[in-house]
Parts: structure tokens; sequence; C-alpha cells
């Protein structure tokens, strides 16, 4: 690049940049309060549209003047709806209220913003340090994350670009243009970067061998088919911060030599193919994509692709062909998609986290990302954690840090008092690792080691109530519902693992069938084709190495120790705690298999009873008389009065 | 199988053809139309495909072949509320299987039918990605958590009651005028 | 020209061809279902071509390695007959072995590779999981029989070949694919009435012709698709 062109960059830049500092400063100086408030789908499905309506109701009935400024995700899915209100007036920092419903919204803005009382009770933490009120840093569920990738997301307006900008968005890609591709593929080489997708290969080696490939036509693919049924990160990360991604999109497509990118989201995802295809609108319209990016040379034009619901796509060459227009069946590589990809011209195709992890990278360089992390796994991994755990949502920590302190400083533990019994990670291609486990380090290479995988960062958290062998079975009916068909061994092989396991839920396993497992996944593994036959099994083989004598109990003594697989328990209730007159299950009980006993407690029908778990809900804590068993013969027999006719 | 089509579906097929004028005749457009052709019609019955062949100039099969291979496309039309009941991770652990039996149960249908009234419909869907609200389920487009058995009844009988008061209240604008 | 070792044998062939077209050519028989000269990329499903070679891992399938000089290969591994008996054990799983009745039989290459192997017809240990609908009778002139379709993709690929597009097509996904023929009755020629290639190229007698001339009338009924119903 020239120092000409490296000036007009500069230039065009500046212009923008000034217009985002003052659009900040002018929201900024406002004097009035702002309540931002979290609208990605998680705070949406929990009420925000609604608290945020009451709000604007409440400013109106109030006469307050006040801002509403819409954010995307913190992450702290528990919490949600998440609401920061910032009241300067009120000589309080800003403040982090969680579960905001209608309510406490038209409650907040009376009694704190037009009264100035912050209502402690309903305090979850300040946003910054102060004498007044205890920061949420305090807590390990903010104080343990490092956050690169996610360090904007909640904090910014997703659908306005100025406000990306504002805190530095795209001054990446202005450093980028400067220099050549050579120093950027350098850069990130040299950062340790691995693809966060769930094979962990190193992002600017891929970047390499693609622009080896020569002068001829590029292509770079966003991958943002996130199929694993219980990540959910990518989505929060272009719900949130599309524009990071963008950048990312536009750095690598730089480095490379592509003129064209596309970002593939799921199409369940409608909000976030919303947001971002909005997001690429601002960033044309202010020159940041399109012909001559910022003046310079570089063009790119970045489209939207919304993949039609096949997990298998996931896997790159799958997805090219979903691209194309075709059925999404892998093929066998070599070649590799950086050879021959999509329309078979060279493409490079990366994680959402990948990529928006390299403006961050550029920005503060190589040896800061190197720092964060380990040697082999430099930066940060994002979970979902979810399941039996307290503080689920979306973490962002270090590589290196232990199962132990994600799960229980930094997410809060096993809820309901429970014991710890798993963790699943990496979903239907991962595998289950039992308490042992919990110091391991997560890294891509320990993760591997143990038998579980990074994988796209699902992390299942069960307790003592899971059983093992339903969590398998689940993974496969998940997987043999999502094998594209192409090949034998995980068309049928998949097929014949998951009939097994459904076969040992009902308690119909049979001598041998362990064994049967066992062999099978095996050759699953090593004769399929494409990532998902070959991790399929993974969940098997985990769960049966960790935890064999659950198999075997529901196998020889046709019990589910967890109590969890329905055909293999029964319900009923301890006469001694049951009270009398109490008609909660009764009434809850979906059909009608609760009937009242002569002295009036109550019994389960066991012909009619479908063991849906309302009733223990419901039972009075005071009482607590539901109780389960297993095998379901073990159900102590509980008269039945003769059916009377009522009379009232 | 091959229902007729109602004079709606047949009025929403004619916007189908016109749109498809804004498609180029290529064959990586075929799944975007065929996302076009759900949207507008909530479904991909027969009429449709044979549109999309014709506009890509390919055989019906490769269309077909396509449109079966993923989840997103139905083949029969859906209920007035589709039900859409979360079966991830996340869900099942906390119950979803236990939720979709209990919609079905209450329905009388099983995934992937309608109702005979055409009112209800409810699928299986893997993830919807808010899996801190497990169990999850759809109604619509509005997203329910923390699901419960007994939550199902209420849900149903919420669509139930608003039906009745929009039947009643068109009835009162009529009598009115 | 590479020159390399099969099973203690030296061959030499052609640079830019694969190890399984090499080995079938000098004799040495490697099971394989899906591998047809010319389909590019291969479709690889079938999963039962594989070798060992040394240096590598695991066993490879054959159809996707092209031949290097001094490769050392094997074709008759404990960890080679394995994958493969799986493989054909799990298939047949899903077989109506009903070979008497089969146009294919004692042409059949799932009796070919059974034999090859020492796997019996009825593999033992695995249940067997046939579908509902025996025959498909919506095509004009055709009978697809898919509890005998291995899915190869032969078919598909040849009719693509001869006739500029595929008559035929996979339709679904995972276990439930199969081959259809939809919309066949729309196609502006009905090539098909004088068109073999697909039955010819059919490793297991998935596809026949119609009996008699009376089923190939076409009637409403017929006219759905049992896919979809």
């Amino acid at each position: 690049m020239n120092p000409a062109s490296n000036e007009k960059i500069d230039q065009i830049f500046d212009a923008i940049y000034k217009e985002a500092e003052k659009r900040r400063n002018e929201f900024r100086e406002d004097p009035g309060p702002k309540i931002h408030i979290g609208l990605a789908t998680c705070g949406i499905a929990s009420g925000a549209l609604e608290t945020k309506k009451a709000f604007e109701e409440a400013l109106d009935e109030y006469n307050i003047e006040a801002r509403i400024h819409t954010v995307g995700c913190l992450g702290h899915c528990y919490a949600e709806p998440v609401v920061v209100i910032d009241h300067p007036d009120s000589g309080f920092p800003p403040i982090f209220y969680h579960e905001v419903n209608a309510g406490k919204a038209k409650m907040l803005a009376k009694l704190f913003l037009k009264e100035g009382d912050p209502r402690f009770e309903h305090v979850y933490g300040a946003m910054e340090e102060n004498d007044l009120i205890p920061s949420v840093m305090e807590f390990a569920r903010f104080n343990r994350e490092k956050r690169v990738v996610m360090e904007k997301c909640g904090h910014i307006d997703p659908e306005d670009i100025y406000d990306y900008i504002a805190q530095g968005g795209y001054s990446s890609l202005v450093k980028t243009l400067k220099l050549n591709s050579d120093e950027i593929i350098k850069e990130v080489q040299n950062s340790g970067l691995r693809g966060r997708g769930g094979a962990g290969f190193p992002t600017g080696r891929k970047w390499e061998l693609a622009k080896s490939a020569g002068e001829q036509e590029k292509i770079v693919i966003c991958n943002a088919d996130e199929g694993d049924p219980g990540a959910y990160m990518d989505r929060t990360i272009l719900e949130s911060n599309p524009h990071q991604v963008i950048e990312g999109m536009a750095i690598c497509a730089y480095a490379v030599g592509a003129k064209k990118a596309i970002i593939y989201v799921r199409a369940e995802y409608p909000l976030a193919v919303d947001i971002v295809t909005k997001a690429i609108r601002q960033a044309i319209e202010l020159g940041l994509l399109g012909k001559s990016v910022l003046g310079s040379s570089f063009d790119l034009e970045i489209d939207v692709f919304r993949g039609s619901g096949a997990f298998v796509c996931g896997e790159e060459t799958a997805l090219i062909r979903s691209i194309e227009g075709y059925r999404g069946m892998p093929r066998h590589r070599p070649p590799y998609p950086v050879q021959k990809g999509l329309w078979n011209k060279p493409t490079v195709i990366n994680n959402v986290k990948t990529l928006a992890s390299v403006p961050p990278i550029l920005d503060h360089g190589a040896d800061w990302y190197r720092e964060i992390g380990t040697e082999n796994t430099p930066g940060t991994a994002i979970f979902s954690v979810v399941g039996n755990v307290v503080h689920a949502g979306l973490v962002e920590i270090p590589m290196g840090v232990s199962l132990r302190t994600l799960i229980f400083d930094i997410c809060g533990g096993i809820p309901n008092n429970k014991k710890f019994k798993a963790v699943q990670i990496g979903g239907p291609s991962g595998g289950c690792l039992n308490e042992e486990f919990l110091d391991t380090p997560i890294d891509f290479d320990s993760l591997t080691e143990a038998g579980a995988m990074m994988g796209s960062g699902g992390m299942v958290v069960m307790d003592e109530d899971t059983c093992m062998v339903e969590v398998s079975r689940y993974f496969l009916d998940f997987t043999q519902n999502e094998s594209c068909g192409k090949c034998t061994f995980c068309r049928i092989g998949t097929y014949h693992l998951l009939k097994i396991l459904e076969r040992l839920t009902r308690g119909e396993g049979e001598d041998g069938d362990i064994e049967l497992l066992e062999t099978l996944s095996k050759d699953i593994k090593a004769g399929s084709l494409c990532g998902l036959g070959k991790t399929a099994p993974n969940p098997v083989l985990t769960s049966i190495k960790y935890f064999r004598d659950e198999y075997e109990a529901h196998i020889y003594e046709k019990r589910c120790p967890a109590l969890m697989c329905r055909p293999m328990i029964a319900f009923y209730f301890d006469l001694d705690l049951c009270a009398r007159g109490c008609d909660a299950c009764a009434t809850c009980c979906p059909v009608e298999a609760v009937f009242t006993t002569s002295n009036r407690k109550k019994g389960v029908d066991q012909e009619l009873c479908v063991k849906c778990g309302e009733c223990i809900v419901v039972c009075p804590p005071e009482y607590d008389a539901v109780r389960k068993v297993s095998p379901p013969h073990l159900v102590p027999y509980i008269e039945k009065p003769p059916e009377k006719k009522k009379e009232d | 199988m091959n229902q007729e089509l109602t004079p709606e579906e047949k009025e929403a097929l004619k916007h189908v053809a016109s749109k498809l004028e804004f498609y180029e005749e290529q064959r990586r457009n075929l799944i975007p139309i065929l996302q076009m052709v759900q949207e507008t019609l909530a479904y991909l019955p027969p009429e449709a495909i044979k549109l999309v062949a014709e506009h890509l100039a390919i055989f019906e099969c490769e269309v077909y072949g396509v449109a079966t291979f993923y989840n997103q496309f139905r083949f029969h039309p859906p209920g007035k509320h589709p039900i859409k009941a979360c079966l991830g991770t996340a869900c099942h652990v906390r119950g979803g299987d236990i939720i979709l039996e209990n919609f079905e149960r209450k329905l009388g249908i099983h995934a992937g039918e309608t109702t005979p009234d055409r009112e209800f419909s409810i699928e299986k869907v893997a993830c919807v990605g808010c899996c801190a609200l497990a169990p999850v389920a759809i109604i619509d487009e509005t997203v329910h958590g923390h699901m419960a058995p007994s939550k199902v009844e209420g849900l149903l009988m919420r669509i139930e009651i608003e039906k009745e008061m929009e039947e009643r209240a068109k009835k009162k604008d009529e009598s009115g005028q | 020209m590479p020159k390399f070792l099969v099973d203690n044998k030296e061959i030499k062939a052609k640079q830019g061809t694969t190890l399984l077209k090499v080995c079938l050519d000098n004799q040495i028989y490697i099971p394989n279902l899906c591998y047809l000269e010319g389909i590019d990329p291969p479709s690889v499903s079938c999963r039962m071509c594989f070798v060992e070679i040394e240096g590598e891992r695991q066993p490879v399938t054959s159809c996707t390695v092209f031949v290097k000089d001094d490769m050392v290969v094997k074709t008759d591994t404990p960890a080679v007959r394995q994958l493969q008996r799986t493989a054909l054990r799990l298939l047949l799983s899903v077989h109506h072995v009903d070979c008497k009745n089969c146009q294919a039989n004692k042409k059949c290459e799932l009796q070919r590779m059974a034999k090859f192997l020492k796997v019996g017809l009825k593999p033992k240990g695995l249940g067997i999981y046939l579908r509902e609908v025996e025959i498909d009778r919506s095509h004009p002139f055709l009978d697809y029989y898919p509890n005998r379709c291995v899915l190869c993709g032969k078919c598909v690929h040849v009719c693509r070949e001869k006739n500029g597009q595929s008559a035929l097509t996979f339709s679904k996904r995972g276990f439930d694919t199969v081959i259809s023929f939809y919309g066949v009755r729309d196609l502006p020629t009905p090539e098909c009435e004088n068109c073999n290639v697909c039955i010819d190229i059919c490793p297991v007698g998935a596809l026949a012709l119609k009996e008699t001339q009376k089923e190939a009338v076409p009637n409403l009924q017929g006219e759905e698709d049992p896919n979809i119903a």
C-alpha cells in the first residue's frame, strides 16, 4: 500500500469516527437517565419486549425524560430480562437489575427514575466500582471471565454501526488495509488463534493456504450454522455485535485476497439474520464494505445465506453443497475447501467466534492474545453452560481454566442441593465426563484427551437425577436424525446404536448389548465419511467408560439408578407424609392418575400414570410426599376405592 | 394427499410466481427460492415445486430431493397456531419430551401433524437457543420459557379464549353495523 | 508411471488412477458398491473399499487414493476386514433377503461380498429394520424396492450422464433416505420407456421394469409419491 492511499483511508475513516464520537457524546452528555435493555433472542424469550413496553408506558405516565437504549445480550441468561439503568442525577452508578418483568419495570421507573430510590432489594450489582453498591465485578460470574470476543456484547446497540465504531470498531480493518496481506496472516499466525468451530485448526495457516492458491477468485465463508442442540453463542454474538464478525470477515477476505464473502446463518435464527443483514447494509452505506473499501483498492461483497436446518451443514463440504443449491451431503476431503471449495474456488470457512477474535488480535497485537489462555491454545473459549447449573448462560473464559472453576465458581454450581454427576461437552459429538475430570483444564487438547471435545462450546451440566444411558440415547437420537444418509456407517450404524439404547431405556436390554454398542461405535468412528459419523458415537463410548454401572443396572436389574427412564420407574405417595385432604397433585395431574384413598390420602393409578413428574413439582414442600422407585414393581400397593358416583 | 389448494393458497401461488422473477435462473438460488415459497405459502405444495422447477429449468425431482433434505421445509400445511417443542439438550435434561407429550395428548395429534380443524400443529425442533429458559415451547412466534406440563393446558386455553373473543367481537361488529 | 506393492504384488499404473481401479483391473478384488469410474468427486458412500496403506494410521477408502510410487498396500488385514464386515452387516440389516425372488440373484453385489467376506446374509446380533413401503410403484415404467436398495447412487449418476439431468433423486435424509421419482410423470418426454441404464447399473436389483404393461398405465392413485404420504 502506498502512503497516499493510506492517507485517504485515514481521512475517510476519521470522518466516520468523528460522527460516531459525536453521536456517543450526545448520548453521554444527555443528563437524563438511560435504560439499557437486552433484546437478544434469550432476552425476548424471557419477556424483554414487554419490559421495554412497560418502561415506555411508565415514562409516559410519570412524565420522565429518559432514553431507552436497546442492546444485545450480556450472556447472563439466568438473569434475563436484564436491564441496566444509568441515572446520573440519582448519585448512583449504573445499576444492573435482573429478571425485570413488566411490573418491576414500572416500579423502577416510578421509584428509581422519578423518586431516586434504586430499590436495593432488586439490585443485582453496580456496573462500576463505587462506594454505594457492590459492583458486579465482585461476583465470580463477572470477574473470572475474560471477554475478547464478547467484550462489547450487551453494551452496544447491534443495530447501530456508530455504536460499534465509537467503541473502537473497524479500527482493525483500517489498520489491515494499510498493511499487506502477508503481514496480516503473519500476525494471525503469531497470535496462535485456532478455529473455534470445534476442530481447532490454526486459523493463520488456513488463511495462508487460501492465499497461496494464487490470483484466482476466492471466497470467505463465516460458518454460523450453529446446530449443536445446546450451544447458542454464535447466535448471541451475531445478535449482539454483528459488526465485529463482519470486520473479522473483511480482514480475512483482505488477507486471503477474496472479494466475496458469505455468512451462513441458520434460518432458525430469524433475529440474527435480520440484524446481520441490517449491519451489512449499514457497513456498505459507510463505505466499510462494497466497492473500494474506505477508498482503498479492496472490494468486498458480503451476502447472507440462510441455512435450512441440517446439522450436517456445519461440516464445511456439506455447507458448500447447500449454498450451491444441493442436498447438504459431505464429500471426501482432500481436496479441502481452501483448495477447492464453493463453486470450485478456494474457500476459507471460519466460525463466528474465530472471525470475531480477529479484530481484537489486530487491535492489541498477537503478543497480547498469546498472553491469554494456554501455550497450545491461546485466547478465550466461549461456553454456553446450561442444564442443572445455577448461573446458566454464556461464559467467556481464558483457555486453561478448569472445569471445576467454570461450573462451580463462575456458574454457581448445581442448584437445589443436588450432587454433580457429569458434564457433557461438545454437544452430540462430544463426550460426558464425570467428577474425576473436573480439574481438567479447558483447551482443545486436554478435552480431546479426556474423550470429550471442545466442539462448538455447548456444555450441559447434569446432576445426580440425570440418567447417562438416557442422555446417550438423546444424543444418538439427535445425530441419527441429522445423519445425511450418505454413508453406510452413519446412516445405518447410528440407527442401530439408537435402537439398542432405546431398548435399554425401556428396560429391554440384553446381555451383550454393552459390548455390541462398543464394537459398533468403534467401527462407526473408523468407517464414517465425515465428522458427524466419526464423532456420533462419542457420547455412547464416554458414558460407557465412565458410567458403566448405570448401563449394567439398566440391563441386568432393569433399574434406572437416576430414576429418569420413565418405563423403568413408578410414582407413589408416601402415606405417612401425604396430607389428608390436600388435592394439589390430583388437580395438576394431566391424566387423572391420582386417586383419593379411603382415608382421603392419595394414590397413583399405575395404569394411567404417564410419569411426567408434575405431582413432585406441586406437592407442597412441607409434605414432600411423592416418591419414585425403580424398577416399577417396587411400588407399594395402595388400594383404590371403588369408583363412586359423584353426587355433589 | 394432493389436496386442492384453498383459494387463498391459489392467490399466494400467484404471488410466488411473480416473486420468482426476481431470482436469476441459477442453481444457487434454489434454497433461497424454496424459503421464499414457504414464507409465502407456509409449506411447499406440489404446484409450487413444479413452478420452482420450471423457473430453474431443472426436474421436479431435483427440487423435491433438495427440499426433503432440510428440516425447514414442510410438505403439508401447518396449523394456524404452530407449536414447536424444543428438544435441545438443555430442554431435554429438564423434561422437554414431557412437555411435547402433553401437547400431543391435549391436542390428540403427534409431532409433525396438524389438528383436523387446522388450528394447531406440533413440531419438534432441535434447539431454539434459549437453553437457559429450558424447557421451552414456541407457540405462534412467542417463546414460552420454563414450561411445565400444567402450563400446557393454560396456553392452549388462552388461544381458544382469544379466538372466542375475536369471534364475539366480530359478531358484535356485524350486528352493530 | 508409479510402481507400487499391493498385497506384495508389484503393480504399475498410470499417474492419476485410483487405487481401487488399479486393483480391480489387476484382479485384486476389493469389495465396493458405489464406485463408478468418472464420478467426480467419488461418492465414497458405501464405505466398503477400505485398504491399509503403510504410513496411514487407519484403513482408507481405496477409491479416493491415487496411486503413488512405492506405496505399500494391503487389502486383507484384520482392520480392513473388520470394517468391511461391519459395513456389509449393516447393509444387510436393512435388506430384505429374499434372493430367490429377486432379479439380481446370483449377480448381486451383496451376495458376492457376503461370500468373499464370509458374512451370513442374515447377520446375527443386529436387529433387522425394513421399510414399510415395500415397492414404490409411482414410476410409469419402473418399480423401486427400497428394502433392496443400498443407496449407492449409481442410478442417479448414470441417468444424469445419459439424459443431462437425472429423473431419479435421493429424497429425504439419513436413515429415511430413498430414491424417488418425484414428478417423473410430468416430464416433457418420458425417455424412461426405452432406457434401462438405471436398472442395468443397480448392483442389487432395487430397480426393475414393471412386470406387466397394465401396471404401466398411469393411474391417478399412483401419482402420489408414497414417500410423502
